[in-house]
């Protein structure tokens, strides 16, 4: 058996590429170790929100800045108009969770500690969150869920920096007696979805919340019927309704992750976790097959493509091991962002510049990871998302972004002629 | 500047420092302890947790191996609480003379420390993950011992007895009046207050610090910082305190701690003992050594790294290395030594042996104090001990498991209860949330508080106890002292580990553009 594509990895970018290729009609395969980040991020498509120390508002010109700044930058591989498409394909694809929002203005969203976060895109159910306008809001707890604490949302709220004057306060409700004391989100939302506790929110809210007044509730609206809940909290308690991002799981992340999983289902793209890509058959610096390790041994599966989307230092798909050396996991590629005298060093304070924050894989304008000379490694080998050097997204808001735009761009690579066309003539 | 006073004054939260508080009261002594920092902060703190069987000091220590041996056993009763039978095992690793646990049997036999020599198999039946190639074994009473826990016991005993115990009070000077110290004079480093204390003898147990305080009265003390590194792993890799049988050196002990275990130490003078800098090639030695022992240490996950500071002294000439100085401890007279009275000092030692120690710095003291009173701390448990019930590992979960999901678990690595920090909180009365982890070992665990700590912030201010700046300063402060610990044993998967921290803490929370 043979593929077009394997993708390893199947976070946001490894499913975007994934997602692309079964459209075009590719026999792709999907391996990961697990599943990626979505279950860990919010929703949110963060393209840019910080340039150093200044806030965002226009993602578009400000991915140009970076770009003119930072040729390492991942943004500087996709053209400003592929960025668009990118995320206009993505909002499509991911359609159960209806994407607002684009490239011209960041939404400004409460984080769960109340602060305004930088995003381009969110799903319906959290983009009521928007700050930009101002207005007044009321953030609602659930006792006995710890990881949201709306009176810190609020109080932080009323501090923050924001174009507009904002008002917010919080409400904390008890559950309905009987449920258990110590909740996860993935609890109450399985509550939301099978045991109709809408019913019971829109009961406790109903005469406490102001008719001028936004409410912000904890991500937990649900997993399959999240959407269906949202509406019905918005049309009966008639105020607009958002869900806040909470500490992983990220609810909204798994919805996320289960709607391009089952449209890559959908298309016969088949999808396996809990295995481990170690290596590749290569000839001619062409990849040839890629070698998957499963419970019972190594299975390699012959290819015409990889996209390399195993993630960053958090996913595994890059290591520092204990005598200071950094390493790409599954096919020990060149690094960018790697300090190259002696061991690596942490900056002693956790805010300072950290050595390895950028570190990752240098590529191409065709997504190609290359060596020091510039030169593709494999030419057929792209890389995509929380794996690509050059970027510190947890500091610029824009790992999603970053994800989503080079998973995109990576498919296209592999499906323009062109780049065929290159290949072949290496070959 | 408000004013107090008492019979004793303590200077120094250490476990020495709590321990002659706790003494002092039981005796019947009005008594105040001063710590410039919080219990514990200091040496205490930051040692590696082994109570001592004596077996480490029995070839080159025999009178600290016989102190420790005896305290050992006293702290088993009346401290059970706070200890964990582990037991320790002495091992030859192919790198140690086994002819060295012959002169270790002897010096065991001659200190009074039990010891028995056991086969290797036997030895690698009960510890499998230690080097398959040792050529001897040897189980000593080794244990381990919650520094924490021993300190806020001895405070709370304190208290109970009438004692007043006040962290954060920094001493600014000695009263001397004539040739007699009679008080001090400290400041609340929370509240910035002066205050004006008058005791009738004041003990000077600030350990590594107490050349500094008894300097104040123009005395001298020659204690020395030999600061020890520590490597706190993510799983108890061992289940008994293993020591190489050797002359005691540098990254030789691996003993569990909790859910942790922790490997230790290195012994390096340092001018002053507030400035402790971790080292890259002390880290390397300490996982070097920890592979000799545990084959495969390098790739296990290393949590935590802290240096603490053994208050070494000596009395007169310089001794270049630091291991070769007795870790017996020195109670100093200052009537006797320097004409100064009502001024007493007792440093050196370890922890093992704080009880023992107070013990001799209060004898001390009831000579200027009108006379012996007798010591009851041998015998006389703390609470929690009242039972001689040794701590057990798995006694948080034991508590939860009958009961799932009956109360929020706020810290799932260290099975912390929302009640619990609630109580802690109003108890301590405290808004720090370093406070909060000393006492009830919050965010400790292998997430190093990446989802504790929102959590703990959040309940600090929603109860009131902080306002919006507050919780968000001691939020920030946290990240920064937890990374001091993090970052130079950052690698593999606790670099993993650290990532999706960042993650939580920048990417999701956006901790970095907090309003303070």
């Amino acid at each position: 058996m043979s593929y077009d594509t394997v993708v390893i990895g199947a976070g946001l970018a490894g499913l975007t590429a994934a997602l692309r290729l079964t459209e075009q009609g590719q026999r792709v395969l999907v391996v990961a170790r697990g599943v990626g980040a979505t279950h860990l991020a919010p929703a949110t498509v963060d393209v840019l929100g910080y340039l150093g120390e200044n806030r965002i508002e226009d993602p578009a010109s400000s991915v140009a800045t970076l770009v003119a700044s930072s040729g390492d930058h991942p943004y500087a591989h996709i053209a400003a108009d592929q960025l668009a498409t990118a995320l206009n394909w993505f909002s499509a694809r991911a359609g159960a969770l209806g994407y607002v929002g684009g490239l011209e203005r960041n939404l400004l969203l409460p984080t769960a500690l109340g602060v305004p976060k930088p995003s381009a895109l969110a799903p319906r159910t959290m983009s009521g969150g928007d700050l930009t306008a101002g207005g007044r809001f009321v953030f609602v707890g659930l006792k006995g869920f710890k990881d949201f604490h709306p009176t810190l949302i609020a109080d932080n709220l009323a501090g923050a920096r924001l174009p507009a004057p904002v008002a917010a306060r919080a409400l904390e409700l008890e559950l309905p007696p009987g449920r258990r004391v110590d909740m996860s989100g993935r609890v109450i939302a399985g509550q939301f979805d099978n045991e109709r506790l809408s019913e019971w929110l829109i009961a406790a809210l109903k005469d406490r919340v102001e008719p001028d007044e936004r409410i912000g509730v904890p991500a937990v609206l649900g997993l399959r019927r999240a959407d269906d809940t949202w509406r019905e909290l918005e049309t009966r308690l008639e105020r607009t309704v958002f869900e806040v991002s909470t500490l992983p799981p990220s609810i909204p992340g798994i919805r996320l992750f289960d709607a391009l999983a089952s449209a890559l289902r959908a298309g016969g793209t088949r999808m396996v976790l809990g295995v481990r890509a170690v290596g590749a058959r290569t000839s001619d610096a062409r990849i040839e097959a890629v070698d998957v390790a499963n419970a019972t041994g190594t299975v390699s599966h012959a290819t015409d493509a990889v996209v390399l989307a195993s993630g960053g230092f958090a996913s595994g798909g890059l290591e520092l091991d204990s005598f200071g050396a950094t390493h790409e996991t599954v096919f020990d590629l060149p690094l960018i962002g790697v300090p190259d005298t002696g061991r690596v060093r942490f900056a002693p304070a956790y805010f300072d510049a950290q050595p390895l924050s950028a570190a990752g894989v240098g590529i191409d304008d065709l997504l190609r990871p290359v060596d020091a000379k510039g030169h593709p490694v494999y030419a057929n080998l792209h890389a995509a998302g929380a794996i690509l050097g050059g970027a510190v997204p947890w500091k610029e808001k824009s790992g999603t972004g970053i994800s989503v735009a080079t998973g995109y761009a990576a498919a296209g690579a592999i499906l323009a002629p062109a780049t065929r066309a290159i290949s072949e003539a290496m070959r | 500047m408000s004013s107090l006073e008492a019979d004793v004054l303590v200077i120094g939260g250490g476990s020495t420092g709590v321990g002659v508080a706790r003494d002092a009261a039981l005796r019947g002594f009005s008594t105040i302890l001063v710590e410039r920092r919080d219990l514990a902060d200091g040496t205490t703190g930051r040692f590696h947790g082994l109570l001592h069987s004596g077996g480490r000091y029995a070839v080159k220590d025999p009178s600290a191996a016989r102190e420790c041996i005896v305290e050992n056993r006293i702290l088993r009763l009346t401290a059970a609480d706070c200890v964990e039978d582990t037991g320790g095992l002495f091992v030859s690793t192919p790198w140690d003379d086994p002819e060295y646990g012959d002169l270790f049997l002897d010096g065991c036999r001659a200190t009074g420390v039990p010891a028995e020599e056991i086969p290797v198999a036997e030895a690698l039946r009960r510890e499998p993950r230690v080097n398959p190639d040792i050529r001897r074994a040897f189980l000593v009473p080794d244990a381990a011992l919650d520094p924490w826990k021993l300190v806020w016991g001895c405070a709370r005993s304190a208290e109970e007895h009438g004692a007043r115990i006040l962290p954060y009070h920094k001493v600014l000077d000695l009263e001397v009046d004539g040739d007699r110290v009679v008080g001090a004079h400290v400041r609340s480093e929370r509240s910035g207050e002066d205050v004006a204390i008058r005791a009738t003898v004041v003990i000077n147990a600030a350990g590594a610090w107490a050349g500094q305080i008894a300097k104040f009265a123009h005395c001298t003390v020659n204690v020395r910082a030999g600061m020890g590194l520590m490597i706190a792993m993510n799983h108890r890799l061992v289940h008994m305190c293993v020591n190489r049988c050797k002359r005691p050196a540098d990254g030789d002990i691996l003993l569990p701690l909790r859910t942790a275990c922790v490997i230790g130490t290195t012994d390096v003078f340092v001018p002053d003992p507030d400035k402790t800098e971790i080292r890259q090639e002390d880290i390397d030695l300490l996982l070097d050594e920890g592979d000799k022992l545990v084959p495969g240490f390098r790739q296990a996950r290393a949590l935590h790294a802290w240096a603490g500071v053994r208050p070494l002294f000596e009395d007169t000439a310089v001794v270049a290395e630091t291991r070769d100085v007795t870790r017996s401890h020195a109670l100093l007279d200052h009537s006797t030594r320097e004409g100064v009275a009502g001024f007493v000092t007792i440093t050196g030692g370890k922890t093992t042996t704080f009880r023992l120690m107070a013990e001799a710095a209060v004898d001390a003291a009831c000579e200027q104090l009108g006379g012996p009173r007798p010591c009851s701390t041998a015998e006389v448990p703390l609470a929690g001990s009242e039972r001689h019930t040794l701590y057990q590992i798995g006694h948080r979960l034991a508590a939860r498991e009958p009961v799932p999901q009956s109360e929020e678990i706020i810290c799932e690595c260290e099975l912390i209860t929302r009640a619990r920090l609630e109580d802690t909180i109003k108890q301590r009365d405290t808004t720090s949330l370093d406070d909060i982890r000393r006492l009830l070992r919050l965010a400790m665990g292998p997430c190093q508080g990446g989802f504790c700590i929102y959590r703990a912030t959040g309940i600090l201010h929603q109860d009131g106890n902080v306002d919006r700046e507050g919780a968000n300063r001691t939020l920030l402060d946290f990240l920064e002292e937890r990374w001091k610990g993090v970052h130079p044993i950052l690698h593999g998967d606790q670099l993993r580990q650290a990532r999706l921290d960042d993650w939580i803490f920048q990417g999701i929370l956006d901790v970095e553009h907090l309003p303070v």
